[in-house]
């Protein structure tokens, strides 16, 4: 028994770097895709998060395992094996990636602003300021903190979930039965909702905060569990998502474009209570997403051009970790308030980014983990590295579908 | 064997070596620089072989003497060797030796500046042309060092030069000298360090600083940063660490790396950190350290941390009261290293019951062959176990003491109380008071 309490007050310190890494997963773009692939398709591409849960796993163990065996961060390991070149080409791919998604979350807290009929040009830069706030005064444990409180909003998807009265037993079967329809409008939906899975500054982001927590080896069970509840619980909130939407809009033949459109529409359906879930998940989601997305930049860019880190630290203690981190998000914020601000080509560049940068970075992370120099013993075994191998062509196969599938449009 | 350096430079940036071509004696292109691998001697280390890489992507290396280079040529940047090129033995590794090299262990990674105390990275090497090779002169950590290993120093020193002819930027070199650089580089499978450059470095940095350094390294490079250090920089370091960092390094010692640690560091300072343990791990570590060292801790554990007796320290001087002065000095002269106050020397009787304080002065002033009781001063205040925080700090302000014995009810000496552990204490008490006014004032 006592055992047991000892154990869970590990895994409570241990945790948080794989939970709040895969619930940022579910930003602003995330719901907008799960939204409608549940407004279009009902129930048929549930079975997908199946193997994205696997995918997401093995990719993130193995950045946890790096992190606890080498001490070190993704960037600051892809800078000592492979040179500043490298690094520099691929901080500035995560740069203007991130810079494109942040202003995609920036999108978001604008979209739900209007859902909940306060002015955009008040609450986008307040937003702003938050985010900027919590990270230039708070310490890693604190914002740490905030962040997990922030995954517990997810649940308002739940929640909504619940208030639309779903069919469990179709979610079942659908989940575990592979229901693949070869039209062309369903393809791309699944090549969106997988695609949109993995993304770069995900594993430097999950890396450095492990790091940062000095998780040690006789701990790295812990961690792994963390990274596993995470992928579970971002794919079922996930699947909460496109649940509620094909139980109202699905069933209704309703269209929709956009994550505000869904609210909109479910206010009819399924009454005000889950449209206000629905849009204070989409609120709390862009805001923790534009908040993870320039933090894991800036710290990733430090890290490997050698420039001072750390959320520890004073603005005088560490200039550009925070000049990278305050431009990235008055950027973001100041483009979504300028007028007549067309969303769809700032989306298609950044997934463009991404789908450029996540080979390198996948296959980096594959020569680095596989370096016995580095890692020791703890090196993949023989099946994990065919997994991952498998996971990560696959990955880069769908982010190049994606790309093609975004110009096809 | 005889080396020619075509160049009137004295200095080279390793990343004007890097990935050059390698001509065989009969001028044949054998592969490029891959690395240079250092001879483990003096503060400037000097290239003791060459390692060469050819191949894509099976990529084959092969290590080559540096007796065998017989030119390095920085104008067609092509370097001459004077073997024939099947007689160059190419392999798969090159990096299961031990020694110190350039591009594995220093170009790019986090090194420790014993001169501006921080951690750093590496952005380019600055080596010297000595007469049979090449000497690691400076480190070079600016931006300019950066920009030159992305290829584009020229283009950049142009754009700057248009707008600033005489900037700081193409003025500074920023280098640091390599006596000043610590390698954090360790193998992390074995945790091995690989150079020591002379620790005294380490003993003139102040210990404060020392361990701000300390934080900055994550938790590997702590353990091996922290092994790399003698005994007593080991306990400046680890008593300017927080509480979380020194649990997390007590951890990965050996036990016997933590009893010399702890037997290192001032006793009061020991309790601190083993009463913030969890039990069962400060009973662990009080069982593999010296017995008699041991049982004291396991005494100064046993008070109150906020009584006298959990703020003092067990380590003072101490005479029997007929001790003669002379005899007294020289021990005290023999004992100079050790951890405990100075200024004051503690009287018993055989039962080491407390009769009485003296100071340095005293003592040198003194005649020699005196007893040492009648050295004292006239009357000695002493605070009891049990004292408070505030007991203490009351009756060393008033007797403006520095240290103030502590004794047990039958006053027998059982340690000492700082003024600095008192004003921790005060200072941390002012602190909760000044904001607690400040609430209050704000609520009126």
């Amino acid at each position: 028994m006592k055992n047991t309490w000892r154990k869970i007050i590990i895994f409570l310190s241990v945790m948080g770097p794989g939970i709040i890494t895969a619930n940022v997963d579910n930003d602003a773009g995330g719901i907008t895709t799960y939204s409608v692939a549940g407004a279009h398709f009902g129930y048929s591409l549930i079975w997908s998060f199946v193997p994205i849960i696997i995918a997401l796993v093995i990719i993130q163990e193995m950045c946890a395992r790096m992190a606890v065996v080498t001490g070190k961060g993704l960037a600051d390991l892809i800078r000592e094996e492979f040179g500043v070149k490298i690094t520099f080409y691929a901080m500035m791919g995560l740069i203007l990636s991130n810079i494109f998604n942040t202003i995609a979350e920036f999108a978001g807290i604008a979209a739900s602003a209007e859902l909940f009929g306060i002015n955009k040009y008040i609450l986008v830069p307040l937003c702003a300021l938050f985010v900027w706030w919590l990270i230039v005064k708070g310490t890693y444990k604190s914002v740490e903190k905030v962040f997990l409180v922030a995954c517990l909003f997810y649940v308002s998807y739940i929640i909504s979930g619940f208030l639309s009265r779903p069919d469990w037993n179709a979610v079942a079967n659908s989940s575990l039965k592979p229901a693949i329809q070869f039209d062309k409008a369903y393809l791309f939906m699944l090549i969106g909702v997988i695609g949109t899975t993995i993304a770069p500054w995900m594993q430097f982001y999950q890396q450095s905060s492990v790091v940062e927590k000095g998780i040690k080896m006789e701990n790295y069970k812990y961690s792994r569990l963390d990274v596993i509840i995470g992928a579970f619980v971002v794919n079922i909130i996930a699947i909460f998502i496109v649940v509620v939407c094909a139980n109202t809009l699905f069933t209704h033949g309703i269209r929709i474009e956009t994550a505000k459109d869904a609210a909109l529409a479910l206010k009819p359906l399924a009454g005000q209570y889950c449209f206000y879930l629905f849009a204070f998940g989409l609120l709390n989601a862009s805001i923790f997403a534009a908040c993870i997305l320039p933090l894991s930049t800036a710290y990733s860019v430090c890290e490997g051009m050698g420039w001072e880190v750390g959320v520890n630290r004073r603005f005088r203690e560490a200039p550009q970790f925070y000049a990278l981190y305050t431009t990235i998000i008055i950027i973001g914020a100041a483009i979504i308030l300028l007028p007549n601000v067309r969303l769809i080509p700032i989306m298609l560049v950044s997934q463009v980014t991404n789908g450029i940068l996540l080979p390198f970075v996948l296959i980096f992370m594959l020569l680095l983990v596989n370096n016995k120099r580095l890692m020791g013993k703890y090196t993949n075994s023989r099946i994990y590295n065919i997994l991952s191998i498998a996971v990560i062509v696959a990955m880069i196969g769908l982010s190049a579908a994606l790309l093609l599938t975004s110009f096809i449009k | 064997m005889f080396n020619r350096i075509t160049a009137n430079k004295m200095f080279i940036y390793f990343s004007e070596l890097i990935d050059k071509p390698v001509l065989d004696s009969h001028k044949k292109v054998i592969g490029q620089i891959y690395d240079i691998i250092l001879k483990p001697s003096a503060v400037y280390p000097q290239s003791a072989f060459l390692v060469i890489r050819k191949g894509f992507p099976n990529r084959k290396y092969a290590i080559i003497s540096w007796e065998h280079i017989q030119d390095i040529d920085i104008y067609s940047q092509e370097t001459s060797l004077d073997i024939e090129g099947p007689r160059i033995a190419f392999e798969k590794k090159h990096d299961n030796k031990n020694e110190l090299t350039l591009r594995r262990d220093i170009l790019d990674q986090q090194v420790v500046d014993t001169h501006d105390h921080k951690v750093i990275r590496i952005n380019d090497i600055h080596l010297l042309f000595v007469e049979q090779a090449l000497m690691v002169a400076h480190v070079d950590i600016s931006t300019r060092g950066l920009i030159r290993r992305l290829g584009f120093e020229k283009l950049v020193d142009f754009l700057v030069s248009l707008i600033a002819k005489n900037s700081k930027y193409l003025q500074t070199e920023h280098f640091i000298s390599w006596k000043y650089i610590q390698p954090l580089s360790a193998n992390s499978a074995s945790m091995t360090i690989k150079v020591n450059v002379p620790e005294k470095q380490f003993s003139s940095i102040p210990a404060a600083d020392l361990g701000e350094i300390f934080l900055d390294l994550n938790i590997k490079q702590q353990l091996t940063f922290f092994q790399s250090l003698d005994a007593l920089t080991r306990a400046r370091v680890f008593t300017n660490i927080d509480f979380k960092t020194q649990k997390s390094l007590v951890e990965d010692l050996a036990p016997k790396q933590v009893a010399e640690l702890l037997n290192n560091i001032p006793s009061d300072e020991a309790t601190d950190f083993l009463e913030k343990l969890p039990k069962d791990m400060a009973e662990h570590i009080l069982g593999f350290i010296e017995s008699k060292y041991a049982k004291k801790l396991s005494q100064l554990l046993g008070y109150s941390s906020d009584s006298a007796g959990g703020l003092m320290t067990a380590e003072y001087t101490v005479f029997i009261k007929d001790t003669p002065v002379e005899t007294a000095l020289k021990q005290i002269k023999e004992r100079a290293y050790k951890v405990e106050p100075a200024q004051y020397v503690y009287i018993v009787d055989e039962n080491n019951c407390l009769l009485g304080t003296t100071n340095f002065r005293r003592l040198i002033l003194a005649d020699p062959r005196e007893p040492i009781q009648n050295v004292a001063f006239p009357k000695t205040y002493s605070v009891h176990l049990n004292s408070s925080v505030k007991e203490v700090a009351y009756l060393m302000e008033k007797y403006k003491y520095y240290t103030i014995p502590v004794v047990d009810e039958n006053r027998v000496l059982q340690g000492i109380i700082t003024v600095d552990d008192i004003l921790s204490q005060l200072i941390a008490f002012a602190w909760r008071r000044l904001k607690k006014i400040k609430i209050l004032s704000k609520n009126s």
